[in-house]
Formats: C-alpha cells, structure tokens, sequence
C-alpha cells in the first residue's frame, strides 16, 4: 500500500514538474524568438499565455509542501512564488502600459532560464532517481547570474511602472466606509521596491549557503 | 579556587582563568570576569556548565546569586565556565519607555497637526467627531500609565534585553501607532454608534483599571531588588487564569477597537494577542514545570491560560 503511494507521488510530481518545465521552455523559445524577430517590445504578448500558466502552476508547489508532498518548507516558498505572481499578475498583467519595456525580456529569460533547470532537475529526480551531477552545478551555479539579473528586471518594472500605477487607482479601496479601511495599490508597491532592499542580499546569502551544502555533499558522495 | 573561562568552541577565554575565593559567588565571577575584560559587563555575560558533547541537553546557566561552589561537582578548587557574550544589552526600563514613547507622542500629531494636507487632502482635515477626541484621551492615557509602571510598578528581576530589540520594538510599536493614528483622525473617517462607543471605550477603561491592579499582585511576587524568582501569582483574576494580565491587556484594546472600528485597530489587536499568547504558553508551561507538586512545591493549579474559554 505504503509503496503504492509512493510511486503514485512520483507519477503525480514527475508529470507536473516536466508538464511546467515545457511551459517554460516555450516562454524562452518564443521570447528568444520574438527578440530576433520582432524586437523587445513584443516580447510581452508572445510569452504572455506560457508565462501566466507556467508562473501560475507555481501555486500548486506552496500546496505540494503543505501537505507534505515535498520536503521544502513553506516559508521559503511562499515569498519566492509570492514576489513572482506579483510581477506575473500584478505588474505585468495588470498594466499594459509596461509590457513594452525592454526589462520584460531580461525578466523572462532570467525566470526561465532558471525556471527551466530546476524544473528539470525535479522532473529527473523523480522520473529517474537520479540527476548527473553538471544537472546539479546547473541548479545551484547559474542563480549567481541570474538572480541579480531576475531581481534588477523585477525591481527595474516596478518602478517603471509606478506612475501607471498611480494614474489608474486599480485595486484601490478609499475612505469612507464603515471599517474605516483604505487600500493604497501605489504605496503598496513602494513597499514592495522597500522589501527588495533586505530581502534579496537575504535571499542570495540562502542560495549561496544552500549551494555549499548541495555541492559539497555531492562531492563526498 | 581556579575558574577556567571557556568559549563555546572550547577555546580558552581567559588566559589562566581566574582565581577567586571558595567562597565567591558568580555575581563575584561576573565583576572579575568584567575587570578582565573592559568591553563585557555582567549583563551581557552568558555564564554555563560545560555540557558532554553528543549530549541533547540544554546547558546549566549559572545563577548570579548562587555560590560557585554550587556548581562545583565535587571538585572544590576549580570549575570550568562556558562564557557566551549576548552583546549589547539595555535595562528593560529603557528599552520599555522607547517603545512607549513613540505612540504616545505620534497619535497626538495625528489629530492636533494638519498633516493629512501631505497625503493630498485639502480642506478641513482636522478631527471633528467626538470619539476621535475620546479615542486620544484613551490612547495617550494607557500609554502613559504604561510609562509610569514601567518606572514605578513593573519589578524587574536582573534581566536586561539585547540592544537589537529596542530597534525592532520600536519599529513594532511606532508602526503600528501611526498606522492606527492615521485612520482614527482620519478626514474620511467614520464613527459608530454613541452607544457603541460608550460601550466600547467603558468596557477598555474598566478592563485598564483590573490590568493595572493584575500588575500590583504580579509585583508583589517579588521583593524590591526583583528578586523571588518564579511564584504561583494568586488573587483576583490570576486565580481563574494563569496570564491574567494579558488578558486584561487584550480585552482592552478590544474595547478600544468596539468604540473606535478601524481595520487598522483590529489588525492591530490580533497581532498584539498572538504575541502575548505565545508568551503565555511559555510561562504557563514554565509555571507547571516549576510547580510539579513533587519535593514539597505545590502543584500548580488548573486555570486557563490566557483567553477563557478558547485558551
């Protein structure tokens, strides 16, 4: 019974880890694609539904560690995906008027990539047991690059952003009301660029521990 | 008697150890260990036995009062002392009367200063409901007993906090103080009921008044140089719950929260409630573990913890 579970988790975990790393690889194909042909500006809108699904999906990981699925814990998770459906649906999707931008393009490349890798790591864990070990350099070795570049693009369009923002009062809620609440969209993503200042020196120094330990295991293995 | 001072790491601390009376006791270790050392001060000293390595146990801290030879297991010419530095430390009095200060002074400027004119509204901005001039009355009132039994009331056992928590209780504190002033005084705000309010801010006044004598028992566990330690608090409301004090403590802002109804208030009041159970699960978990009934000590009593009838 008990190994019956355990390969209908790795069914399960196998199907959605290499179902999303696909969404991925399309967010990248069709953004390198659209780069040559096109130009940054369209970038956006031919990435747009991949980029939605696959970031989206990303929901389903904070549900897999809750239930004890997965062994990572929730609380690093959850400000992860938080800060990505963040730009994903409240920047990107929200305000037209920045899609254009060429921070679009080092933004999606940079999840992608990244997002590309590690999905594929996990889909080879569980399919096969086993990833090699340049699989493993991959994953803990190109966030070196890729979160300052991930978290410049992030950053960058939200500040860019701002005045959209600001113009359009989307998601606010004003005075008066009845529980003397208000909700200021604008603000709020000040606070956002403010998290940043402390959260990603915090978040590289996780990886950066994270990757000693990872490589260094498997070198005595 | 010889006292070798030992890191964590096991390196040597202070070369040669001390050498001190075999009758000296660990405040005694504390003032040489402060001579020797100008940088750490009694308070920011950290003072245990060596604990086995392998072994789970959580090491014994050395109790200022207690003689060394207390600790000294058989062996009565030397001890060996783990030294852990807690770094900058501030008496409780100081780091309470910052965190206070800081509402007390910011939910006035709210309400006397136009300063909602730099948030964009123009026009009349000052308060102009009654229970916004009560909600200031009953705000800066309980912070300011606060103040005053922090100097005149509270009895603190030696205890001092690190230097960090003053800037992360402040933070806590003026935050959240301005986040509710702003909405209070507010020039869209609106009020509820004069019944309500009645009811709400005489409920808080009341449940003040039975924190402020909950403080009194609690102070009278201890002696004037805070000593006593750990006692089963009797009395009053402490005779059905363990952390009555917080109670009255939450049952207060929640009056506040009934008579003035602001999202902010209540954001407030549920996350103040959550840190207060939390140290009222310890102390009540401290408090059973202390008082187990075996060796003489009374068996500590059934009570609820903190919010009958959920906790």
């Amino acid at each position: 019974m008990a190994s019956a579970l355990t390969l209908l988790r790795r069914l399960y975990l196998s199907i959605y880890n290499w179902i999303v790393f696909i969404g991925w690889f399309q967010v990248l194909f069709l953004a390198l694609k659209t780069l040559k042909e096109s130009g940054h500006e369209h970038v956006y809108n031919a990435v747009e539904k991949p980029l939605l699904l696959a970031q989206s999906a990303a929901v389903l990981e904070i549900l897999h560690g809750l239930i004890g699925l997965v062994r990572s814990p929730v609380s690093s998770t959850l400000p992860q995906i938080g800060s990505r459906l963040y730009l994903t649906w409240g920047i990107l999707w929200s305000f037209p008027e920045i899609r254009t931008h060429v921070l679009v393009t080092s933004l999606v490349i940079s999840w992608a990539i990244t997002e590309i890798i590690r999905y594929s790591f996990f889909g080879m864990k569980e399919a096969f047991g086993f990833a090699p070990s340049w699989h493993l350099w991959l994953r803990y070795s190109t966030f070196l690059v890729l979160y300052p570049t991930g978290i410049s693009s992030e950053v960058g369009l939200i500040y860019f952003a701002l005045p959209y923002i600001k113009a359009s009062e989307k998601y606010c809620i004003r005075m008066p009301n009845k529980w003397n609440f208000s909700f200021d969209y604008f603000y709020a993503a000040i606070i956002a660029l403010g998290i940043y200042v402390p959260g990603s020196p915090h978040l590289y120094r996780y990886m950066l521990a994270q990757r000693k330990r990872a490589l260094s295991k498997s070198k005595k293995e | 008697m010889k006292v070798s001072l030992v890191s964590r790491s096991g390196r040597e601390f202070i070369k040669g150890g001390l050498e001190l009376n075999d009758s000296a006791t660990v405040a005694d270790l504390q003032e040489a260990i402060h001579k020797r050392t100008k940088k750490f001060y009694p308070s920011r000293q950290r003072l245990t036995l060596p604990v086995p390595s392998g072994s789970r146990e959580r090491p014994v801290v050395l109790n200022y009062k207690k003689s060394l030879k207390d600790y000294c297991d058989g062996n009565e010419n030397s001890l060996t002392v783990v030294f852990k530095d807690l770094g900058p430390q501030v008496s409780y009095r100081t780091l309470f009367f910052f965190e206070y200060l800081g509402p007390l002074i910011l939910y006035p400027v709210f309400y006397y200063f136009p300063v909602y004119k730099f948030f964009g509204y123009k026009g009349d901005v000052l308060p102009v409901h009654p229970v916004q001039t009560y909600a200031l009355y009953y705000w800066c009132f309980h912070y300011f007993k606060r103040i005053m039994e922090t100097f005149f009331v509270h009895r603190f056992s030696h205890a001092t906090s690190p230097l960090s928590n003053v800037f992360r209780n402040c933070a806590y504190y003026w935050t959240f103080g301005a986040y509710i002033a702003y909405y209070v005084n507010h020039p869209l705000y609106t009020p509820v009921g004069d019944l309500q309010m009645k009811i709400g801010f005489g409920f808080g006044l009341v449940c003040q008044l039975a924190n402020f004598y909950c403080h009194i028992i609690l102070k009278n566990l201890r002696g004037p140089d805070g000593s006593g330690g750990y006692q089963i608090p009797r009395g009053f409301l402490f005779n059905i719950v363990t952390c009555a004090n917080y109670t009255t403590e939450i049952y207060q802002w929640l009056g506040f929260n009934i008579a003035t109804q602001t999202f902010a208030g209540y954001v407030f009041l549920v996350v103040a409630a959550s840190i207060m159970t939390n140290w009222a699960l310890a102390k009540h978990r401290r408090l059973k573990k202390l008082f187990d009934g075996k060796d003489g000590r009374p068996k500590y009593p059934r009570r609820w913890i903190i919010l009958p009838p959920f906790l």
